[in-house]
């Protein structure tokens, strides 16, 4: 029976932080020997968000205690990011909902920004830095809030520097005071996240006395190489012993599992479970997230059901002008590609089959995909499909789409699609050309392409005419994918094509990207650092250390330890 | 799970870090100080042809002083740029209702001038509350309603003056501002130097100056940090107008008699000034110094073209030029013009 209520006792004085404070079955009024277990950190109690018609979040009850980790799950629309929202004070919930924090309540909605005057702070999810301000202002961004007659007191900016780079250091972490935020990469801009986040959480708590604190963590392993996740754990860990409260969402189950006491799970804006991490397994964690059991040890080849055959097939015939017949599949081959990073890289991926890349970051492989759309302007090689041949140098992104390359990029909500456009804007946007007939433009046509392309790609809601910036990650990189999969790309690059994205989306975007490239013969490249993904999904992996193609792993070999494992041999050897 | 990204990578990262630090220190430092290098050069220029009348005081206090009315209204300008409303149109109209105002009432009704100035500056902060109401309030587009505001003020201008141009304002205001000279130049710099000094300060060294610039540029960034947003920005617009009519004040002293087109030339200049000025001290950022140098920069060229006979018309073409070569400029670098045109 999941344990559903985990108020902790509190250990005793403030600051008394040695123990890691572990949820127990509540304990019978009376029968507790102390004093009545302390309220918990911060607690929510029927928390609703409506939409317009659509129920984001439905009477949500959340608590999370001094000193423990609560983990936040749920899908892309599941609310998961809503309730962040309200704590943060960009929405207002509906009345009839209770935010007590440290056993008092706070009056809802929550001014924007007052959640760090209670004692709440934040890493969100797009970081929330400003990328024109250099990396002090936006450390100590927090501490000019306050307002009245401190607004205008004299900023030391040589202090202030010194400061900075005092905190820098407290946290280990290298960074310019400044540089520009906005170019920084994103690794470090998410060290800059974690690091204000942690110190405004510092101040907040001497400032109060060490009353409850709260940190708020949305996302924050998506641009996490692994060596800083577990910085980022001993962070959580340092900083739940001093009895804060952390409230830790996101996708990546195996680090849920290993930071959090507890976890929750969102679906359609409704708490459908609550349970010890120790207690639950990951199967039944993903059914609770997906509302479906899943299938355990599900392999590839059960990944590729008639109905996205037919689907895919469908939305690629009805694309097919008369006359005008899909080619047949070609081989593809990079030949001396060479780059910054790369040096004189070279392989070939056969009609149809899908090569991932797996390379560490800073190894170059994330550099390919671009390269080969010719995205970037530096480097030069020979990318051969079938009999042409194409001088990588004298690429561009026009030329790649006539040549029928394809592109996802990892970001896709800046590079891939146009967040101001409607849905059926953004899938149709590279075949629109093809419905401009006699000086007619065919829209008709296109919302019902883009409609049927909505429906096999399981995009939800099915709403063509919605903006995109309404629609989750998940979903919007289906769209993504259908709007490149329209173009019959005879080469399909992706760069972290899951990256962000909820685990229903996942699995929906590993089988139409199967289904396109048996059906259609389509060359796909696949990078990513999940190297799971990979042996998951490919049919051959080349690994890429430093800029050289250093192994090709396929068949039984291909599994994420081998893959890990050939990806970090080459630089040990240097060392 | 994804894979451990080795120390070698954090280390190449950092030496490469290190290795574009220097060279791009160095261009940096150009960026930020070209302006006042084109500027010393401007003057050894002209200097070196004119030195008897460009290097002479009376230059430089005709300079400095005939300036002064812009150098008011562009730091009124600066103060809605800041929070990221880009362009307020109507400052330019709010000069001309403040300097109008001051002037039908102290020359037609008869009121002290001191009080009328007062009613000028009123005036102006109507406009900017309108200003706000209809921008901020309704979330409208910025440049959008300015637009229409300044063209509506400058209807008003025209009643209000009966189309005419009224003068002359008392004597005593004249003085204040135009006629009694510090150091040989007009008070009214000294007045503009004050509200110059007022606004670089709070702007870079207060916590509601952060804000501002916070605000300006990442708006939803702000929002999330608890920065009341739309307070700040109606304070910009209401602040902005309050300036531009001390700049109205400066204009009524300085020409004694007020003309229905006021202000309606400078606009223009004034926001050519404040988005040249971004691209010095602070480049990418709207700031004051820069902002001030960019103003007598292209004051002492103006100066410089007009002793050396040029006409008039020479100084738009010069303010414009100015204008586009200093944000060109750092964005010609050698791989943008050698690297091979890439096939279309």
């Amino acid at each position: 029976m999941p344990v559903t209520n985990s108020g902790t006792p509190d250990s005793g004085t403030p600051g008394d932080s040695d123990k890691h404070v572990s949820p127990r079955e509540p304990a019978a009024p009376g029968e507790q020997a102390a004093a009545p277990p302390a309220p918990p950190a911060v607690e929510v109690r029927g928390i609703s968000k409506d939409f317009g018609s659509n129920r984001a979040l439905d009477r949500v009850d959340l608590r999370i205690g001094h000193g423990e980790v609560v983990g936040l799950l749920g899908q892309n629309g599941s609310g998961k990011s809503t309730l962040v929202k309200i704590l943060a004070g960009v929405y207002d919930p509906e009345p009839g909902g209770h935010l007590f924090v440290g056993g008092e309540e706070i009056a809802l909605p929550l001014a924007p920004g007052q959640a760090s005057e209670i004692g709440l702070s934040f890493v969100y999810q797009h970081l929330a830095l400003a990328g024109g301000l250099s990396v002090l202002e936006n450390l100590t961004l927090g501490q000019r809030i306050g307002g009245g007659l401190s607004s205008w007191e004299p900023i030391n900016w040589i202090a202030e520097h010194r400061a900075g780079a005092a905190v820098l250091d407290r946290y280990d972490v290298k960074l310019d005071l400044d540089r520009l935020t906005g170019d920084l990469a994103p690794v470090d801009q998410a060290r800059l996240a974690i690091v204000r986040a942690a110190e405004d959480l510092r101040r907040y708590r001497t400032r109060s006395g060490y009353k409850h604190s709260v940190l708020v963590l949305d996302e924050p392993t998506v641009f996490l190489p692994e060596e800083e996740v577990d910085r980022l754990f001993d962070l959580i860990r340092t900083v739940a012993a001093e009895g804060a409260a952390v409230l830790f969402i996101s996708h990546d189950l195996a680090a849920v599992r290993a930071i959090t006491d507890r976890v929750v799970v969102l679906r359609d804006g409704r708490v459908v479970g609550e349970e010890v991490t120790a207690d639950i397994r990951e199967e039944k964690l993903v059914d609770l997230i997906v509302g479906a059991p899943a299938r355990p040890g599900e392999s590839a080849a059960e990944t590729a059901p008639v109905e996205d055959r037919q689907a895919v097939a469908l939305t690629l015939a009805a694309m097919e002008s008369v006359g005008d017949a899909i080619a047949a599949g070609e081989n593809v081959a990079v030949e001396h590609l060479t780059d910054e990073r790369l040096h004189d890289l070279s392989f070939e991926i056969g009609a149809g089959e899908i090569l991932g890349v797996a390379g560490l970051i800073g190894s170059g492989a994330e550099e390919l995909p671009y390269l080969l759309f010719g995205a970037r302007s530096t480097g030069f090689g020979a990318l051969r499909l079938g009999a042409e041949t194409i001088d990588i140098g004298g690429l561009s992104p026009a030329r790649s789409v006539r040549e029928r390359i394809a592109l996802v990029p990892a970001d896709r909500a800046v590079l891939g699609l146009s967040q101001s456009l409607t849905l059926w804007e953004n899938i149709v946007m590279l075949v629109e050309g093809e419905h401009y007939r006699r000086g007619v433009f065919h829209r008709g046509e296109l919302v019902a392409l883009a409609r049927e392309a909505v429906g096999r790609f399981l995009i939800r809601p099915p709403r063509a005419r919605n903006v995109m910036s309404t629609f989750s990650g998940g979903n919007q990189q289906k769209a993504l994918l259908a709007k490149w999969l329209l173009a019959r790309p005879r080469l399909l690059l992706l760069h972290e094509p899951t990256q962000g994205v909820d685990v229903g989306a996942r699995r929906d975007i590993y089988r139409f990207v199967k289904s396109a490239a048996a059906l259609h013969h389509m060359a796909v490249l696949w990078v990513t650092t999940e190297f799971g993904e990979l042996a998951e999904v490919c049919d051959r992996v080349i690994v890429v250390t430093q800029g050289r193609h250093t192994a090709t792993l396929a068949g039984e070999e291909l599994t994420e330890e081998a893959i890990s494992a050939a990806a970090l041999r080459q630089t040990r050897e240097d060392r | 799970m994804s894979a451990p990204a080795p120390v070698d990578e954090a280390r190449g990262e950092e030496r490469r870090a290190e290795r574009s630090g220097s060279s791009s220190l160095w261009r940096t430092g150009l960026q930020r100080y070209a302006i006042l290098i084109v500027f010393a050069v401007m003057i050894a220029v002209f200097g070196a042809d004119l030195p008897s009348t460009f290097l002479s005081i009376g230059n430089l206090s005709n300079i400095l002083g005939s300036q002064a009315v812009l150098f008011i209204l562009v730091m009124a300008v600066l103060l809605p740029t800041v929070v990221g409303d880009f362009v307020d149109l109507s400052l330019g109209s709010s000069l001309g209702l403040s300097a109008m105002t001051l002037a039908v009432l102290n020359v037609q009704h008869g009121w002290p001038v001191l009080l009328a100035c007062l009613a000028g500056i009123g005036a102006a902060l109507v406009v900017g509350l309108v200003n706000v109401f209809f921008v901020v309030f309704f979330d409208n587009d910025p440049f959008i309603v300015t637009l229409g505001t300044m063209t509506i003020v400058q209807g008003a201008i025209y009643i209000v003056s009966g189309s005419n141009s009224v003068g002359i304002v008392s004597t005593n205001l004249s003085n204040w501002i135009f006629t009694d000279e510090f150091l040989s130049i007009p008070l009214e710099f000294y007045y503009g130097l004050a509200i110059f000094l007022i606004v670089w300060y709070v702007l870079s060294f207060t916590p509601t100056g952060q804000k501002a610039l916070v605000i300006g540029q990442s708006r939803e960034v702000a929002r999330l940090s608890g920065v009341r947003v739309n307070r700040q920005r109606a304070w910009a617009y209401i602040l902005g107008a309050g300036i531009a009519a001390i700049a109205g004040i400066a204009y009524a002293g300085t020409n004694g008699t007020v003309d229905p087109t006021a202000g309606s030339a400078l606009i223009l200049p004034a926001y050519a000034a404040v988005f040249l000025g971004a691209t010095a001290i602070k480049p990418g950022r709207i700031n004051a110094l820069g902002a001030l140098i960019a103003v007598y920069f292209l004051a002492t060229g103006t100066a410089g073209l007009e002793l050396l006979g040029a006409q008039t018309y020479y100084q738009q073409i010069f303010y414009g030029a100015a204008l586009v070569a200093a944000v060109t400029i750092p964005k010609v670098n050698r791989e943008r013009f050698f690297k091979r045109r890439r096939a279309a």
